[in-house]
């Protein structure tokens, strides 16, 4: 068993597994705290990282053993990057002093790979069942990253693409605030661009789509976003906003389909994952599918819900094929956040 | 035609001597290839003028050091504060001659272009030979300038390459654009020809894309550290509307400290790197880092706290503040610990920017 800690940025979240069956998971959830704010603030994150650690552990342990499983942890596994560096320490810290006490190893754990292996991921039963058929292309999406990377082999990665700018989950928050939306902005930008019917009414540029390079940038849309909306008034916004919405997501996700179909053409690989915040979006899931069809291959998104957002069970797993090749910190003393880490 | 690699340790001395002998040589600059005789040598400007096709009375401006500059064109003590704040830059000022170079370098108003490049080599160059050396890109008039020996041989037929007494090799120089040439002889700044940095008046600069506001952010921070000790760490501090480049900005800042993965931190407000590589010159002290910070999401004065930036705020330590509009809770202590750079970015219209610098 292995219990896993992330509190890379928005959640606190910790998770017991077996291999890839997550046996007991829980997120304290920040985003209803954040809410009120307009995005990620980094005081309430890291007080709730804080205060919240030794609860969401607590919990963990007691979830497991209402299920009548005898507790008995052989490491501990926990994100030191990518991350907001003062969050990052909370759950760093925590793990060296469960390493200590419980005299275990510590597995530390980039939180893009806990992304990456999030479709893998299985329920206390070891459902899904599906198996790796490497190379697999994977697109992670949320509101801190975006890239696309060659998942070769068990813990082998390289990153193809990744974007130069702004993320295209930051894209979307930030295009949801210029239209008078809350946080986060995604989800409310996908409804109402439904009920359009995923329509582009106004052709905004995407970005950095020619050329053969598989790199995102997403600033030089919100600029063109930001000079269209400026020459419209509060109430024409109003009027407009599902077209708004629509026709803006519509250019980030065709940017993420156009370079994703680089990617395919360029590795020849037609095995596509698509993980993290933004592959909640069924919009985009669907985008991906008919993507994947059309090269004859198979998609995988985050095998259950909770997947697509931060959490600890895909970081656990992520540890137990690390715990397999001895990956761990030589001397827990020297291990450190790295808030740029890097796959 | 002889030619020497950059690296040669005689490279100034060879240089000097066919200058000296009236010869006419290529030379790698800040920008791109260029042009050198001696500007007081008539015959030899009379040859570089026939290399080039070059049609009579359109000027020729000359490398100088400030003795020289101070020596060939007429300064008032405000343009000298101007010429102070952008120089060694890449910059062609033209400014009213004292008509000690060759009138044929003058323009038909007798102003003289004048120019301090920010290279080493031209540098010292001026320094040993203490007079003035023509400046003019490397191409025959109306066609492009070159970044590599190669490319520029191709293009000139065997005639003109005869002409040639010396080539400085420095191999394919990276691709800055020619020197933006400002005017200043008139009343009102003109700028006769944009290259990558442009500015209005002192510490106002004009971008017309993300690249130049990345050279932009470039050359502030050089222009800084020449005269920072860093013995305060810097902190430069953003303001602007969304979409204006502020990220962009940071990119460049970073680049020239080495750093080539910046993105935007608005999601997880803070993150910082390691200045392992850095083309400035920082203190050197334990901790080197670059702190980016976004606002976009912060909200209240006990967030501050929580982010520990006092922390940061170390000798050789550099931060660059992105919504700077809402630093203002912790204002006093970022002025106490460190030194301030005001950047205030405005949209001019869909494509420029206007970039303000304040120290």
């Amino acid at each position: 068993m292995i219990l896993a800690i992330d509190t890379s940025c928005d959640e606190t979240a910790a998770a017991i597994v077996s291999g890839r069956r997550v046996l007991s998971n829980v997120i304290y959830s920040q985003v209803l705290l954040h809410k009120k704010w307009g995005g990620v603030v980094p005081s309430i994150a890291k007080r709730a990282h804080e205060e919240r650690i030794d609860w969401v552990i607590d919990e963990t342990i007691n979830k497991l053993k209402a299920k009548s499983q005898k507790l008995k942890i052989d490491y501990i596994a926990v994100t030191v990057g990518p991350g907001l560096a003062p969050a990052l320490e909370i759950g760093i810290r925590k793990a060296k002093d469960l390493a200590r006490n419980l005299n275990k190893k510590i597995i530390p754990v980039n939180h893009l790979e806990g992304h990456i292996y999030s479709p893998f991921v299985q329920n206390s039963k070891g459902n899904p069942k599906i198996d790796f058929s490497f190379p697999y292309l994977v697109l992670t999406v949320s509101g801190g990253h975006t890239s696309l990377v060659v998942f070769g082999d068990h813990l082998k990665y390289k990153v193809i693409g990744e974007t130069i700018d702004d993320a295209a989950g930051e894209a979307l928050d930030k295009a949801a605030k210029l239209l008078g939306l809350g946080y986060p902005g995604g989800p409310v930008i996908e409804r109402l661009a439904k009920e359009v019917g995923n329509y582009d009414f106004y052709h905004f540029p995407r970005p950095m789509v020619s050329g053969d390079n598989l790199n995102f940038s997403f600033s030089g849309l919100k600029t063109s976003f930001y000079y269209f909306l400026k020459k419209m008034n509060g109430e024409q916004k109003i009027k407009k906003i599902r077209e708004l919405s629509s026709s803006f997501q519509q250019a980030v996700f065709d940017t993420l389909i156009i370079k994703t179909e680089k990617a395919i053409k360029k590795t020849g690989i037609n095995n596509l994952a698509l993980v993290g915040g933004v592959s909640a979006n069924l919009y985009l899931r669907k985008l991906f599918r008919q993507l994947a069809e059309k090269y004859q291959g198979q998609v995988l998104f985050p095998s259950f819900k909770y997947l697509t957002g931060d959490n600890a069970a895909m970081i656990g797993v992520v540890a137990s094929f690390k715990a397999k090749k001895n990956l761990f910190v030589s001397d827990i003393k020297d291990l450190d956040r790295m808030p740029r880490m890097i796959l | 035609m002889k030619i020497i690699k950059l690296n040669d340790k005689n490279i100034i001395d060879e240089t000097i001597k066919i200058l000296n002998q009236g010869g006419l040589l290529v030379f790698p600059s800040d920008t791109v290839y260029g042009l050198l005789v001696d500007a007081q040598n008539e015959e030899a400007v009379k040859k570089l003028v026939a290399f080039k096709n070059r049609p009579p009375g359109k000027p020729i401006s000359v490398f100088v050091d400030w003795d020289l500059l101070y020596d060939l064109v007429l300064v008032s003590e405000k343009q000298k504060d101007l010429l102070k704040n952008i120089l060694p830059g890449p910059f062609t000022i033209v400014l009213k001659s004292k008509r000690k170079v060759c009138y044929l370098l003058e323009s038909e108003k007798k102003t003289l272009g004048v120019r301090i490049p920010d290279y080493q080599p031209v540098n010292t160059l001026i320094k040993k030979i203490k007079k003035p050396v023509t400046a003019t890109s490397a191409n025959l008039s109306g066609k492009h300038p070159h970044y590599s020996i190669d490319s520029l041989l191709k293009q000139l037929p065997e005639s003109k390459k005869r002409l040639i007494d010396l080539i400085i090799d420095a191999g394919k120089l990276p691709r800055n654009k020619p020197s933006t040439v400002v005017d200043l002889a008139e009343k009102k700044i003109r700028i006769i020809r944009h290259g990558d940095i442009v500015f209005s008046q002192v510490n106002k600069y004009i971008s017309k894309s993300p690249t130049e506001t990345k050279k932009i952010a470039a050359f502030v921070l050089k222009k800084i550290s020449e005269k920072n000790s860093f013995v305060k760490p810097l902190i430069f501090i953003i303001e602007g509307e969304m979409g204006v480049g502020k990220t962009i900005f940071v990119k460049g800042i970073g680049e020239c400290l080495g750093i080539d993965n910046i993105i935007s931190p608005s999601f997880v407000i803070m993150y910082e790197y390691e200045i392992e590589k850095s083309k400035v010159k920082i203190q050197k002290s334990k901790v080197r880092k670059f702190i980016h910070l976004d606002l976009y999401n912060v909200e209240e004065k006990e967030e501050f706290d929580y982010l520990k930036i006092e922390d940061y705020l170390a000798p050789g330590n550099l931060l660059a503040i992105e919504w700077g509009e809402k630093v203002g809770e912790i204002f006093d202590m970022l002025k106490k610990k460190g030194k301030i750079i005001y950047i205030r970015m405005r949209h001019k219209d869909e494509k420029s920017r206007i970039i303000e610098v304040k120290s």
